[in-house]
């Protein structure tokens, strides 16, 4: 009986390696845990063990060649039974080979998802008749199955979720009883025919709720940069496809704002910083958060260690968080921890606007769209009117934490970084 | 987690001797005696090729390498060829990922450039990682080229770690003269002390060493 040696899993981030240097060769003979094969991964160079003591029958796999996790590297013959192996119909037995002690598991199979989870026959029956979908339904049967009960409820519960809309509307009560005596007639609202309610998400009222405290906690003063961006702009376009080519995802002017920002927070702290009852905090770490706009809502993923990253780094890591807000993908944590945003709100319609700052942050930057307009510049040392690409960047800071001449002064300096456009992409 | 993780500091050692070192802790470590280790030391000058490594990445002959004093070794690590020498704080951890969890080699790499990037940070250098090349740079966007501050090249045998890092502190950047590092043309070899220049402290060497350690410990311990 052989034994297959596969790749084995070498994290869950590694999913190829190359063979860069064969230990045995086919003949020899290797004790178990005996070093096979070397492969390496990015700067990682892992010696693959023998799984068991053999003859090795065949190398699979040549040197510089790029293997997969799990194919295969080599076959080893059992040490007991190696003559006896060479037979023709000999029976192989799969391995990974341990690269770990005690052996890693096999990669888990995960079991395909039915469309139709399981449930009982009457509450299939039953969900059926309401047209409830079995899917939506929180199974509490053995096993996993959904029960006649789990439907009934998910019924009921649908119907609990209805009411109150219902008793608003004929009340002209606000949804939450605890809040109706509170609240001042002016604030609230009758509905009225024709109208639609559209119950806020969980998200939605978190955003609502940090909204509110924020402007309340914080007072927000507002200050406006124009800059010009032609040198972004030629950086950009010089980039482009070289960029894209190598990172799979178009440069955007986003991670140039980011990257200029980052650069001024450094230079700033007091930008960088938090607010405490009797004290401010300048933060030595910059954590930028990115607010992304999904079809879900508004959230803010944050780029830790910001002011580590290359402009490509950063590109990279912005694409990365968007994508996964939009997917829904993001971690709890990759939420938390921002010391400043940047907030871009899309293009068109939008000249400048105050962002509101997320808490307990003291400063966010909000750029606008980026136009052509005609400007004055010096042209051989006359004044001339000459078209440029604009942007206007909006700083809403904390006047709790930050006064205007810092405030200013930080504006300008990334108006100084993006007009310079010194990026070594 | 509560890992410990013994930190051996041993100045001077020649690159033998090192290897010598790294490999009997690796196989006591890999048969589940002792703990953790992290080696701080500095080599003589020696030129190691990893097993990326190609030969037209070695500028000068082998034998020219011999008569100038530099010592050659090729080596069981991922990566290119470098260059160690005094002044150059190299760092091998001897860990056994499988016993921390979820082991994984590309995490195991983000990780020590983390702790170098904290241990710089410490030392007043700002520091940076740039994707898809694995290695701590300077950060200093308005540079034409990328600087390097410090090399890591890994081996792993059943899960535990041996080779690791190497930082700049204050060594004779001439030395990477003789060698394209880690097959980086392009790329600026600096140093702490360099980076710091007028404001270096007096006892650079020693705050390193600290910093280093702290940093590990902190990502490690």
């Amino acid at each position: 009986m052989a034994t297959v040696v596969r790749l084995p899993e070498l994290g869950e981030s590694v999913v190829e390696g190359t063979v860069s240097r064969w230990l045995v060769k086919e003949g020899d003979r290797v004790e178990r845990d005996q070093p096979l094969v070397e492969v390496t991964t990015d700067k990682v160079d892992a010696e693959i063990p023998s799984p068991i003591a053999g003859v090795v029958e065949a190398l699979l796999a040549a040197e510089g060649e790029v293997v997969a996790v799990g194919a295969a590297l080599a076959r080893i013959a059992d040490a007991a039974l190696a003559g006896a192996s060479q037979s023709p119909g000999a029976k192989v037995a799969e391995t990974t080979a341990s690269a770990s002690t005690p052996a890693p598991t096999a990669r888990p199979e995960s079991a395909p998802r039915s469309d139709a989870p399981p449930a009982t026959p009457v509450a299939r029956r039953v969900a059926s008749q309401a047209q409830v979908d079995l899917r939506r339904i929180e199974p509490t049967g053995a096993g996993g199955k959904v029960t006649k009960r789990d439907v009934e409820a998910h019924l009921r519960g649908a119907r609990e979720v209805a009411a109150p809309l219902q008793a608003e509307r004929s009340a002209g009560a606000s949804r939450a009883a605890g809040d109706v005596d509170r609240r001042p007639a002016y604030l609230s609202y009758s509905l009225q025919d024709g109208d639609r309610v559209i119950p806020m998400t969980p998200l939605r009222r978190l955003v609502a709720e940090h909204m509110v405290v924020s402007k309340r906690v914080s007072p927000h003063v507002g200050t406006v940069a124009e800059i010009d961006m032609a040198g972004v702009v030629r950086v950009r376009e010089a980039n482009k496809r070289e960029f894209e080519a190598a990172h799979g995802f178009a440069l955007s002017f986003l991670p140039f704002v980011v990257h200029a920002t980052v650069r001024a927070l450094r230079e700033y702290p007091r930008l960088n910083a938090s607010v405490l009852e009797d004290a401010i905090v300048e933060k030595r770490d910059i954590h930028m958060g990115i607010a992304v706009e999904t079809d879900k809502g508004l959230v803010v993923p944050v780029v830790r260690h910001a002011d580590r990253l290359s402009l490509a780094g950063l590109a990279e890591a912005v694409e990365d968080l968007a994508a996964r807000a939009r997917t829904k993908k993001l971690s709890p944590d990759e939420l938390k921890g921002g010391s400043f945003t940047v907030s871009n709100p899309g293009r068109h319609g939008n000249l400048y606007g105050f962002a509101i700052i997320n808490q307990p942050q003291v400063g966010i930057l909000r750029m606008g769209e980026l136009v052509k307009r005609p400007v004055v510049r010096s042209v051989g040392g006359e004044d001339a009117i000459v078209i440029r690409p604009i942007m206007h960047l909006a700083l809403s800071y904390d006047h709790r934490a930050v006064d205007g001449a810092p405030a200013n002064g930080f504006l300008h300096r990334v108006r100084q970084l993006l007009e310079e456009a010194e990026f070594d992409l | 987690m509560g890992a410990g993780v013994e930190v051996q500091e041993l100045g001077l050692v020649s690159y033998a001797d090192a290897m010598a070192r790294q490999l009997a802790l690796l196989e006591s470590r890999r048969q589940g005696r002792g703990s953790d280790v992290l080696l701080l030391l500095e080599h003589p000058p020696v030129v190691t090729l990893g097993r990326g490594a190609r030969e037209e990445n070695l500028r000068v002959p082998r034998e020219s390498l011999r008569a100038r004093g530099v010592e050659l070794f090729e080596v069981a690590r991922g990566g290119d060829v470098t260059w160690h020498g005094p002044g150059q704080l190299v760092g091998y951890p001897i860990l056994d990922l499988a016993a921390r969890g979820a082991p994984d080699l590309h995490a195991y790499l983000r990780r020590l450039e983390a702790l170098l990037c904290d241990g710089l940070a410490a030392l007043g250098v700002s520091a940076c990682t740039r994707p898809g090349m694995t290695g701590v740079f300077v950060t200093d966007p308005l540079a034409a080229r990328p600087r390097k501050i410090a090399s890591i090249g890994v081996g792993v045998r059943g899960w535990v770690t041996w080779h690791g890092f190497a930082l700049n502190v204050d060594c004779d950047l001439a030395g990477f003269e003789c060698i394209v590092p880690c097959g980086l043309a392009g790329v600026e070899m600096t140093s702490v002390a360099r980076e710091l220049g007028a404001s270096a402290p007096a006892d650079l060497a020693r705050r390193a060493r600290d910093a280093v350690r702290a940093a590990f410990l902190a990502h490690f311990a």
